[in-house]
Order: C-alpha cells, then sequence, then structure tokens
C-alpha cells in the first residue's frame, strides 16, 4: 500500500478555513476603515470653525453679552433661535428609535442609528447656548437644585427650571438608547478589529455575545426604552415651547405652541437626516442599504408634519384676528408686514409652501430634489424660531419701547460654529460607530434568507 | 463534562433544535445569534427578562423623587405670591414626569447591563466572530456517553458544522 500523498495529509491537518464574513458586516463597517485626504480637509474646517467661535465666546465671556447685540428689549436673540432649532434636529433620532420602534415600522432599521447620534449631537450643541445664552456662565450651576451656602432653592415654577430637566432628562435618555443600541454592533466591530481599535470596541462591547439571555434583555430595555421616550420626545418641545408660551408677550401666549413646536421640531429633525445621509449614502456607497424606500416614507413625514407646521401658521393668523385683541393683532400684522417681514415670508414659503412637492412621487423618490429641499427646510425653521422670537420680543405691548435687533457678529460667528460642532462630531462619530445599525439590518437578511427573497 | 458547539445558519433550525434538546433534558445550554430573533431567546428561556422589574423602581423611584423634592424645596424656601400656596403641583408635575424618564431610562439600561451580563468579563469559550457574522450557534454540555446521540440530534436539525469544545 503506498502512503497517501502529502498533500493530502496537510489538508487534514489544516485548519478549516474561515466562513467568509457576512456582507452586511463588511459593507457597513467598511466606512469605519481609513480616512481620506477629503474627510481630513472636512474635519479640518469644522475645527477652524468651531475654534472661530470658541475664540469669539471667550472674548464676549471677557466683554459681556454686549457684543452679541443684546439690547433693550430684545434679550433673547439669535442665541435661543439656535438652542430652539437644534433642540428640533433632536427630535427625528428618538422619534425614529422609539416611536416607530413601537409601531413596528421596519423602514426605520435603515436610518435609526444616524438619527439617533444626531439626536446626541444636536442635543449637545443645543445646551451649549444655554452656557453661551447666559451672560455670567461661572454661575450658570445656580439652575440645579442643590444645597448651598445661600439657603435657597431653584423657583419649580419657572419654564427655564423645566427646560433644564427636559433638556438634561433628553440629552441622557438619547445617549441611553444610542448606546444600548449600539452594543451588538460594538461587539461585531471587536470581533474584527485590530490595534486600539480592538481595544476600544472590546470595552464598548462589554462581553455582548449574543446569547440568548443577552438579546432577551436587550429587546426587553430596547422596548422599555421605548415606551419611556415616546412621551419624552413629545414633552420636550413642549416644554421648550412654554418657555415662550408661559410668557405674555403678544405671539407668544397661545396654547396652540405646544404641538406646533413638536410637529415642527420633528420636521426639521427628518430634513436634517435627510442633509446629513445623502451624502453619507453617496460617500460610503449605503444604497444598498438606505434605498428609495426609505426616502420616500421620510417625505411623506416631511409632508406631513410640513402640513401640521403649515396649519398651525394659519391658526396662529385666524386666533390673532379673531381673538380681538389689539396687540395680537397689531403683532401678527408686524410679523407679515413690519421690520421682520422677510424673515416672516421664508419661513412660510420654506417650511409650508415647497414641502408640497411631496405630495408627487417622482419628487418623493429623487434623491436630488429631496437634499435640496433639505436644506430649504432647515433654513426655514431656523427663520421660524426667529420669527417667533425676535418678532415677539421687539413688538411687545408699547411702541415706546419697540426696538429693532439684528443679530451681530459674534452671534453669527458662534451659531456658524454650532453647525460646525455638529458636522465635526459627526465626522468624528462616522469613524466611531457603524452608521447603520448592524445587527437590525442582518435580522432583515436573515429572514429573507430563511423565508425566500421578498418576504 | 464534555460540550458540543453546533453551527446553524437558520433561526428556525435553533428553535428546533433547543426544543429536542430542553425536552430531553440537556438544559445546560447556550445559543449565541448573530441578531435578535424572539423564537430563539424564547425557546432558551421562557420567562421574560428581569429588566422590566428595573423600569418599574426606576420610573416609582422618579416620580416619588420628582414630586418630593419640588414640594421640599418650595416649602424649605417659601416665596409667597398673592398669597396663594406654596406648594403648586401642576408645575411640578412636569418635573416629577421628566425624573420618571430619567430614573427608569437609566435604571432599565442598569438592568440590561447586570441581566445581560454587561460588564468586563472573559467571553465564552464557545463564541467565535462567526457569531457575529450571519450563523447561530448553539452550546450544549453532557455526559462522555451521551456525546454521539447528541451529534447526531443537531446534525439532524440542520447543523452544518458540530464540534467537540476543550474542557
Amino acid at each position: 500500500m503506498t502512503p497517501p500523498p502529502a498533500e493530502a495529509v496537510a489538508a487534514l491537518i489544516r485548519p478549516a478555513p474561515q466562513p467568509p464574513d457576512s456582507p452586511v458586516n463588511r459593507d457597513l463597517l467598511a466606512p469605519l476603515e481609513g480616512v481620506s485626504l477629503g474627510y481630513f480637509a472636512l474635519l479640518a474646517i469644522t475645527m477652524a470653525f468651531v475654534g472661530a467661535a470658541a475664540a469669539v465666546w471667550i472674548t464676549q465671556v471677557y466683554l459681556g453679552l454686549g457684543i452679541a447685540g443684546y439690547k433693550h428689549p430684545v434679550f433673547w436673540g439669535a442665541y435661543i433661535v439656535t438652542f430652539v432649532f437644534w433642540v428640533g434636529i433632536a427630535h427625528a433620532g428618538t422619534l425614529i428609535s422609539a416611536i416607530l420602534y413601537l409601531f413596528r415600522a421596519k423602514w426605520r432599521n435603515a436610518i435609526n442609528r444616524s438619527a439617533e447620534a444626531m439626536t446626541v449631537i444636536a442635543v449637545i450643541t443645543a445646551m451649549q447656548f444655554l452656557g453661551i445664552h447666559v451672560g455670567r456662565i461661572w454661575k450658570s450651576y445656580f439652575i440645579l437644585p442643590y444645597p448651598n451656602q445661600r439657603a435657597l432653592w431653584v423657583n419649580f415654577k419657572s419654564p427655564l427650571l423645566w427646560d433644564t430637566f427636559a433638556i438634561s432628562t433628553y440629552g441622557t435618555i438619547s445617549a441611553v438608547f444610542l448606546l444600548v443600541g449600539l452594543i451588538p454592533d460594538f461587539a461585531i466591530a471587536r470581533d474584527r478589529a485590530r490595534s486600539w481599535r480592538k481595544l476600544l470596541y472590546t470595552v464598548l462591547a462589554a462581553g455582548w455575545q449574543g446569547t440568548a439571555r443577552q438579546w432577551k434583555a436587550h429587546n426587553r430595555t430596547t422596548l422599555h426604552l421605548s415606551g419611556l421616550a415616546t412621551p419624552l420626545v413629545l414633552s420636550v418641545h413642549s416644554v421648550v415651547s412654554w418657555d415662550f408660551a408661559m410668557s405674555i408677550v403678544p405671539g407668544w401666549h397661545a396654547t396652540i405652541f405646544a404641538p406646533y413646536f413638536v410637529a415642527g421640531a420633528i420636521f426639521s429633525g427628518f430634513a436634517m437626516v435627510l442633509t446629513v445621509m445623502i451624502p453619507v449614502r453617496r460617500v460610503f456607497g449605503l444604497e444598498r442599504y438606505i434605498t428609495a424606500y426609505h426616502f420616500e416614507n421620510m417625505s411623506r413625514f416631511l409632508l406631513l408634519t410640513s402640513l401640521i407646521v403649515g396649519y398651525a401658521y394659519l391658526s396662529e393668523y385666524f386666533m390673532a384676528w379673531y381673538s380681538g385683541v389689539e396687540t395680537e393683532q397689531s403683532a401678527f400684522w408686524l410679523r407679515a408686514f413690519g421690520p421682520y417681514w422677510m424673515s416672516t415670508w421664508v419661513m412660510i414659503l420654506c417650511n409650508a409652501v415647497a414641502p408640497q412637492i411631496l405630495w408627487f412621487k417622482k419628487a418623493r423618490t429623487s434623491v436630488p430634489t429631496l437634499f435640496v429641499l433639505s436644506v430649504i427646510i432647515n433654513i426655514g425653521m431656523w427663520f421660524e424660531r426667529y420669527v417667533i422670537i425676535i418678532g415677539g420680543l421687539s413688538r411687545e405691548y408699547n411702541p415706546a419701547v419697540w426696538g429693532i435687533y439684528t443679530p451681530s457678529y459674534a452671534e453669527l460667528t458662534i451659531v456658524a460654529g454650532s453647525f460646525a460642532f455638529f458636522a465635526m462630531n459627526f465626522l468624528i462619530l462616522l469613524k466611531l460607530i457603524p452608521m447603520v445599525a448592524i445587527a437590525e439590518m442582518k435580522e432583515i437578511s436573515i429572514h429573507e434568507r430563511a423565508h425566500g427573497e421578498g418576504h | 463534562m464534555p460540550r458540543l458547539l453546533a453551527v446553524f445558519e437558520l433561526p428556525q433550525q435553533v428553535v428546533d433544535a433547543v426544543t429536542q434538546l430542553r425536552g430531553r433534558g440537556y438544559l445546560d445550554l447556550e445559543t449565541y445569534s448573530p441578531a435578535p430573533f424572539a423564537e430563539v431567546e424564547d425557546a432558551v428561556i421562557e420567562k421574560p427578562s428581569r429588566v422590566r422589574l428595573y423600569t418599574l423602581v426606576g420610573g416609582l423611584t422618579g416620580v416619588v423623587t420628582g414630586y418630593a423634592l419640588t414640594l421640599w424645596m418650595a416649602n424649605d424656601w417659601q416665596i409667597m405670591v398673592g398669597g396663594k400656596p406654596f406648594s403648586s403641583i401642576p408645575p411640578y408635575t412636569i418635573i416629577a414626569f421628566e425624573l420618571t424618564i430619567l430614573f427608569g431610562g437609566l435604571l432599565t439600561a442598569l438592568g440590561l447591563a447586570v441581566h445581560a451580563r454587561l460588564y468586563p468579563r472573559k467571553l465564552d469559550g464557545a463564541y467565535s466572530a462567526r457569531f457575529s457574522a450571519e450563523d447561530f450557534g448553539v452550546a450544549v454540555s453532557c455526559q462522555e456517553r451521551d456525546v454521539a446521540e447528541i451529534d447526531d440530534l443537531l446534525r439532524a436539525h440542520g447543523a452544518k458544522e458540530v464540534s467537540l469544545l476543550d474542557g
């Protein structure tokens, strides 16, 4: 008997080849690998803007809020406008993760991660404006209820305090939501990464291995967090709106404010998801995962919330006229035809008129159209807050104390800096976390495999 | 005791195999899934996760804290406004609501960490990167004499590989 050939013996001893990695893992982890020159250039630009804004802010701390153009009667300027804008942007993430999760809307899987990441970044951006807006930053902790030498407590009847609680709760819960969802994906990255990334993801995955017990606890956590976050999403912008509606300023003192603000927040949040994700999808070739189907569903949300916002604009005018209160009537007249007419018409055209194009399927599925429209909506939503805040404060009851406000260079730099801060953080996260939830996409792909394509 | 690891491709195969194994009294088993599949999890553990208790306790703590904090502080430093009561329940409800969500959410996350054992520790010997790709794993401990039987059972349910783990 001849001995078997050496090759056959070697084949027996050789370890079995590793099965090929899942294509979903490969595609969705790819954006984390390597950085291009363009990425560095973008990061450098955003960092430069953030640096400029920081320099202006330090100057403002030194010289006082005068350099921000804060003068009688407008003491809430572009900072508060931008604060409300960013809180609004923060609404899409938790809406998509929590409310659409409870409704079992499967199309959320492709966009929930990026929207959650945007939420967390937007809340952090918004929170900074509370610090930027108060003149004496070193006393800003006075807003927190803690035992102190002054032996006094905060006033819980103030909407500003409700805001402190609402925004910090929202920021915390959004971050928890993002992290909980990321754990299985961190484990996927851990099993594939090398060097420092391996260490990072090992720590972040915290021993996740997808056992039945782990998934069971994870599903339950997601469900309960969604249940908790659903009323939270609706409450946060309601509380922000009460910052205005609880006062007696004409144009602010309206019961419609809470639903009006919530709809506006969801509207602007979805627009921001589109503005950010359309380029990301293109650059990283995620067309297979974020499809026309997702865009169409997001467009429908935009259309719905645009209609609610448009209805709120109309009903505000109706209430002002129907109330018979002269100050209300003149506030709204001046809104449309007074010194801030341009902002008002920008707001109406961008938020209520332009999105009507989404009635057409062609527009809903055309990515370039949606990109342009989402930018238009973002601009319109910033101006909406500008109209409400500045328009309200500059034209209160007594014409003798009316004034004109124009944002100063300091404010504009810091506002631009906030957009750069948002972009900078998103760019950094883009390289650290998978922007499409891998485990959730796999749930769909395995399901399809089990039941045949198109199930 | 020897431990066998079987690799499956579909969740339903895992469910069938696990149900059979548990029916025959092999209770020391563990599954590894790349994505959540309720049927797999229910086959291994029938009871709902304890995490739900954490949410309840957190939420209740939050609502009590919210009202207690506001009521106590308002009465510790009384601000007289037009002869109205010092305690003003409707605005305090907002604080209580926010704290309900905050404490409930944080405790739920703690529950996840405790019940999914998410803290620094070594991964199971049976776990490998393929279970974070697209394969499902079933690891089961059995007596030396049952190895062949379990091996047959696992393969009969569609296991594409069955291996004996060290230790």
